[in-house]
């Protein structure tokens, strides 16, 4: 076991020229690589950071973007829902005009079709009266309607004579109209009674079809009628107040 | 039987015989050059490691942190010069598996010279870091009459450490050898693997006193203390 110098200098050349080749080719790379490497993670998280303080910017102005967006959605929601509740009572205002108008309407209608309605009832029954007084008058008493009526008319002029020749003033006629044509034995008995009550007038009978069965006497500006209408709208009104007098007999049974 | 390489002339280069020493030292240099050349070629730091490189950084950085941790302060020229001592002796005890290699480290003449290449590293990193009045200050610390025994204590590192490191290797090649030709299986086998371990230990610890010994040429001088502090 001895020490050659010559491989010791070799040796220490040999060492010196590794450690050149390693820091070349092994120490350096290695090493600058990993300050490369850290210097990149260090810029990124750098970017990261601020990456994400202007993801944290954009998010903070996209709260306040949704805040002013959620505040502007109430006061539309306010806006349009105090409009909605405008046209909505607008429209039931019309409505309920509408309502009120085809209710009226229908009102009117309605009392056209009641007052048609009574019309033909009246003509019906002042017909169905008529026939049947004038057949049980004829059956019964051999007597004329119209002979009746006139008696009739004469009676009732006498209470108011006074009255009629005030109203009736200087007319110089008295004209009769009637349905039909009233008999001569109705006509003279009517005449000769006028001619007792005022002297100075003359009588004159007359037809009119569109008139309701009965009489009617104009003495200048005064009308006495007698006629099946009058003495109907008599009876329905006769009717009326018994039909309103049971109704609210029965409505106050049923409250109490 | 041959004790040492440095006697196994394995060719002559005009006229220069070639030891089996220098020659397996070529050897070695010539792997640890290749490898880190394979691996380090294509750095980029955009590129993320492979595994290869991931364990050339671990080795460096094991290095570095070991030689941090000793000389309390990073340094590169440290790093260079100690990693390239541990890694040569280390591959060099490793490649003592290989059939037909003779690891340059069981040569005198290479402890020796590595030795003597820690007794010149010390003076010199001791005096770029400290400067030449500065670090042959410390040879007459704490007295002036320290100073022969600084040096006796200098040249003794050197030697300490080539006989060491030479020991040990030498020790084991030869063991192996013995029981080679005394129980031809098994022993030999079990005391190649021994010798690995041994060798990455002598490899560690020659390092690592190299590095203590240049941080403690290298390193500042202790505060001076107190007259109040000195009992």
């Amino acid at each position: 076991m001895s020490i050659d110098w010559i491989t010791v200098a070799a040796q220490i050349a040999n060492f010196l020229v590794l450690v050149w080749l390693l820091k070349r080719f092994l120490y350096r790379p290695i090493l600058d690589g990993i300050d490369a490497r850290e210097a990149e993670i260090t810029n990124r998280m750098t970017e990261a950071v601020q990456a994400k303080d202007d993801a944290n910017t954009v998010k903070e102005a996209y709260h306040d973007k949704a805040r002013a967006l959620h505040v502007a959605q109430s006061e539309m929601s306010e806006t349009i829902r105090k409009s909605a509740e405008e046209k909505r009572d607008a429209l039931l205002v019309e409505a309920r005009q509408r309502m009120e108008r085809e209710q009226a309407s229908w009102q009117t209608h309605l009392d056209d079709e009641a007052r048609k309605y009574a019309t033909q009832m009246h003509r019906a029954g002042a017909g169905a009266l008529l026939s049947l007084t004038r057949k049980a008058l004829m059956d019964l008493a051999d007597e004329t309607l119209e002979d009746r009526m006139a008696h009739h008319l004469v009676h009732q002029l006498r209470p108011i004579a006074d009255d009629l020749k005030k109203a009736a003033g200087d007319g110089p006629a008295a004209v009769v109209s009637s349905h039909d044509r009233l008999p001569v034995s109705a006509q003279d008995s009517l005449a000769a009674e006028l001619k007792g009550l005022f002297p100075d007038v003359t009588a004159d009978f007359k037809t009119d079809p569109t008139q309701a069965p009965g009489l009617i006497l104009r003495i200048g500006g005064a009308e006495l009628a007698w006629t099946v209408e009058s003495y109907i709208d008599g009876l329905e009104a006769l009717i009326g107040d018994r039909l309103g007098n049971s109704t609210g007999k029965k409505a106050q049974a049923n409250g109490d | 039987m041959k004790l040492s390489p440095d006697q196994t002339v394995m060719f002559d280069a005009w006229g220069v015989p070639i030891n089996a020493t220098i020659f397996f030292t070529w050897v070695v240099m010539a792997l640890l050059t290749t490898i880190s050349l394979l691996i380090t070629r294509n750095l980029r730091p955009d590129v993320p490691p492979n595994r290869w490189r991931t364990t050339l950084e671990v080795i460096v950085q094991g290095i570095q942190g070991q030689i941090e941790e000793i000389a309390q302060g990073p340094s590169r020229y440290l790093l260079y010069y100690a990693g390239t001592l541990f890694l040569f002796v280390a591959a060099s005890n490793f490649l003592l598996v290989v059939p037909g290699f003779a690891p340059p480290t069981s040569s005198l003449s290479t402890t020796t010279a590595l030795a003597l290449s820690v007794l010149i590293a010390v003076p010199l990193f001791g005096v770029t870091n400290r400067g030449l009045a500065g670090y042959l200050k410390t040879y007459i610390q704490p007295s002036f009459i320290m100073l022969p025994f600084n040096i006796i204590a200098e040249f003794s590192r050197g030697i300490s450490l080539a006989i060491r490191l030479y020991g040990n290797i030498m020790s084991g090649a030869v063991i192996a050898a013995i029981l080679l030709t005394v129980v031809p299986f098994f022993f030999p086998v079990v005391m190649d693997v021994l010798g690995l371990l041994t060798g990455m230990i002598q490899a560690y610890i020659f390092a690592v006193l190299a590095t203590v010994y240049i941080s403690s040429a290298t390193g500042s001088p202790p505060p001076p203390q107190s007259e109040k502090e000195t009992p």
